[in-house]
C-alpha cells in the first residue's frame, strides 16, 4: 500500500488535513497516511490519519528547516514513504526546498491539480503568474514531493480513522544557528479563506476601497482585495486574493472593480456565484460572473446597501 | 567582512517566451529584469558598504550570456566582483539542479553571509535559496522584511520576518542564508553618472562546468528529477451570464438574485 506523510503545521491544521485530498487525487482512498507533529494541536488532525507521528526534542525547533529536514529524513528511511506533502505557508516553502535537496528529490510547488496515469503522476502548477499551467512529473526515484497552498484542495466526507499516535525520538539531529527572538502577533481576524461572502475590491474602487466594509457588514460577509489595491497600501496583504494572495472559495464573491487578471482569477476556486462590477464589461472577470454589473463600483455599493436596507 | 548576493534576472512576466515544442522557456531576446526581491538584497549590501567601505560585495548569478551586460550596469554600482555561471550544459535545470551548480560555486568561495530575494517573479517557488542553504549546511530564513544593521556587521544578524499572523525577530550567526522580500524596500542605488560608462569587465568572471565540474548526469534537463511534460492554456468555465446597468432595475435584479440563493435573509 502507498504511503503518504503530511507535514502537521501548528495553527494550520485543518489545511494540512485537507492535504489528503491531494493523496487521495494520487492514490484513491486506500493508503496510509501518516502526520508529523512537532506542536500542532492533534485534536483537529486525529481520526483523519492512520498514524500521528510526534517528535518533541528540544533540539528539533518549529522554526529551523535543518532539524526538521533531519527527522523528516530518518523517518523517510524507517517508513519509505511514497510522497511528502506539505502545506505552502511561509515555513512549508522552506522546509520543502530544504527536505527536497537533503533526500536528493525533485519537488513541485504549489501544485494545483493532480492527475493520475498508469506510470506516473502529473502535478499541474501555474507557470507565469498564473498564464499557463505546467504538468510536471519527477522522474527520478520513487519519492514524489510537493507543496500545496492552503485551500486548494478541499478533504470533505472523510472516514474516521482510528489513528495511531507514536512519539518519535530523532537519532542524529543537526541544528542551525538561529534563535527565535520575539514574536508580535497581528491583529486577530477572520481568515478570509473562512468565509461564504467576500465583497473584494480592485482597482476601480481604490479611492473608495473602505467603503466596503459597509456593504460587507450588510451581506455578513468579509472585505477582500486585489493586488493592485494591496500593492498601493490600501490593504493587509492578507485579504489579498489571488495567486499571490490567498485561496478562497467562498459561496458569493462579488468583484468591485476588479479587472480579473489571471493571477487575480487563479485565487477563486470553486466559488459558486459570481458578480462582477466593472466599467468595462468586456473584463475578464465579467466573463466569469452570473451577473455583470456595467458601471461604477461605489455607486453600485451605496445603492445596493440602500435597497437592502428597504428590505 | 564578505556578502555574496545571489541574483537572478527574470523576464518581465508579460513578455515572456515559452518554447513550446521543447518545453522550456526561452530565456535568449527576452526583456529581462533583476528580481526585485533579489534587488532590495543588494541593496541592503550597497547601502551597508557606503558606510562600511571594507565590506567586499560579489554579485553571483546564473544565467546565459547574454545577462553580461546587467551584470556590468550592477559592477557599476559599486559591486566588487561579479560571477556569471554559464554554460550551455546548465540549460533546463530544475531547481534541485539550479541548486546543485550554484551551490557547487558557492562552497569553493569565501563568505561571510549570502543574501537573495525570497522568491522570484518568474517562478515563484522560492525554491532554490532553501535548496542552497540546506546543500551549505549554512543557518537560513526566508520572508525577511527588516535587517538590523548593528548586529548584522558583528556578524550575528537580527532580522524581521512578516508572515500572516505574526511578526517574528529572530537571531542568526554566520555563515548564513537570509532571503529578503521586496517589502523590506531596501532599494538599489542608481549608478552614479561617472561610472556610466566605466569599463567593469576587469570585474566579471565567467565560470562555466570546467571550472565547477559537475557530472553531466546532475545538471541540465537530463540532471533534473522534476520535468514539465505538458502545457495547458488556463481555462475557466464561462457561465450563462445576465450583463445590467448600474441603475434600479439592475440594482432590483442583483437584490433579488441575492435573496433567492439566500444570501439576504
Amino acid at each position: 500500500m502507498k504511503k503518504c506523510l503530511i507535514f502537521l503545521e501548528k495553527e494550520y491544521e485543518n489545511f494540512c488535513v485537507s492535504l489528503l485530498k491531494a493523496a487521495e487525487e494520487m492514490y484513491g482512498s486506500h493508503f496510509q497516511s501518516y502526520a508529523l507533529s512537532l506542536n500542532a494541536d492533534l485534536t483537529q488532525a486525529e481520526n483523519f490519519f492512520d498514524e500521528i507521528i510526534t517528535v518533541s526534542d528540544e533540539k528539533v525547533r518549529c522554526y529551523d528547516t535543518h532539524s526538521i529536514a533531519c527527522v523528516m529524513e530518518e523517518l523517510h528511511t524507517l517508513y519509505a514513504f511514497d510522497s511528502i506533502l506539505i502545506l505552502a505557508t511561509h515555513f512549508g516553502r522552506m522546509l520543502a526546498p530544504s527536505l527536497s535537496m537533503r533526500l536528493n528529490t525533485g519537488l513541485v510547488a504549489d501544485v494545483t491539480e493532480i492527475k493520475r496515469h498508469p506510470d506516473k503522476i502529473e502535478m499541474i502548477r501555474p507557470a507565469f503568474s498564473g498564464k499557463l499551467l505546467a504538468g510536471i512529473v519527477n522522474t527520478q526515484g520513487n519519492l514524489i514531493m510537493m507543496s500545496i497552498r492552503p485551500g486548494i484542495f478541499l478533504y470533505e466526507n472523510a472516514v474516521p480513522k482510528c489513528t495511531n499516535i507514536r512519539n518519535y525520538q530523532p537519532k542524529n539531529i543537526s541544528v542551525s544557528q538561529i534563535k527565535h527572538i520575539s514574536r508580535k502577533d497581528k491583529p486577530a481576524s477572520k481568515d478570509i479563506r473562512e468565509s461564504d461572502i467576500l465583497i473584494s475590491g480592485g482597482g476601480g474602487i481604490l479611492e473608495d476601497f473602505d467603503l466596503i466594509d459597509k456593504l460587507a457588514e450588510q451581506l455578513g460577509g468579509m472585505k477582500a482585495a486585489s493586488r493592485k489595491v494591496v500593492d498601493s497600501g490600501k490593504a493587509d496583504r492578507n485579504i489579498q486574493v489571488g495567486q499571490s494572495g490567498k485561496i478562497v472559495h467562498p459561496r458569493l464573491y462579488i468583484a468591485l472593480g476588479i479587472y480579473g487578471a489571471l493571477q487575480h482569477v487563479a485565487g477563486l476556486n470553486h466559488v459558486e456565484h459570481i458578480i462582477s462590477v466593472n466599467t468595462n464589461k468586456n473584463a475578464p472577470m465579467c466573463s466569469l460572473a452570473d451577473i455583470v454589473v456595467e458601471g461604477d463600483a461605489k455607486t453600485f455599493i451605496l445603492n445596493l446597501i440602500k435597497r437592502i436596507q428597504q428590505g | 567582512m564578505k556578502i555574496i548576493c545571489l541574483l537572478k534576472f527574470v523576464p518581465d512576466v508579460d513578455s515572456f517566451e515559452y518554447d513550446y515544442e521543447k518545453n522550456v522557456l526561452v530565456r535568449e531576446n527576452v526583456k529581462q529584469l533583476l528580481n526585485p526581491d533579489d534587488a532590495c538584497a543588494l541593496g541592503f549590501a550597497l547601502r551597508l558598504k557606503k558606510t562600511n567601505p571594507d565590506i567586499e560585495i560579489e554579485a553571483v548569478t546564473m544565467a546565459p550570456h547574454s545577462v553580461r551586460k546587467f551584470m556590468e550596469d550592477i559592477l557599476r554600482r559599486r559591486v566588487d566582483k561579479g560571477t556569471l555561471i554559464s554554460d550551455p550544459l546548465f540549460a533546463g535545470s530544475d531547481t534541485l539542479s539550479t541548486s546543485l551548480i550554484l551551490g557547487t560555486y558557492l562552497k569553493q568561495t569565501p563568505y561571510d553571509v549570502i543574501l537573495t530575494g525570497s522568491q522570484t517573479l518568474d517562478g515563484d517557488t522560492a525554491q532554490v535559496p532553501a535548496q542552497i542553504a540546506e546543500f551549505l549546511r549554512v543557518s537560513y530564513i526566508s520572508g525577511i522584511t527588516k535587517i538590523d544593521e548593528q548586529s548584522f556587521l558583528q556578524g550575528s544578524p537580527q532580522v524581521e520576518v512578516d508572515t500572516e499572523n505574526h511578526t517574528d525577530i529572530y537571531e542568526l550567526t554566520f555563515p548564513s542564508l537570509l532571503a529578503v522580500r521586496r517589502e523590506s524596500k531596501y532599494r538599489l542605488p542608481f549608478v552614479r553618472f561617472a561610472d556610466l560608462e566605466s569599463d567593469v569587465s576587469e570585474q566579471l568572471q565567467i565560470i562555466d562546468n570546467h571550472t565547477l565540474n559537475i557530472p553531466p548526469d546532475k545538471i541540465g534537463l537530463k540532471g533534473s528529477p522534476t520535468r514539465v511534460i505538458k502545457t495547458y492554456p488556463q481555462t475557466y468555465e464561462y457561465k450563462e451570464k445576465i450583463i445590467v446597468q448600474n441603475d434600479a432595475e439592475g440594482i432590483e435584479t442583483v437584490y433579488c438574485f441575492l435573496k433567492e440563493k439566500g444570501y439576504i435573509k
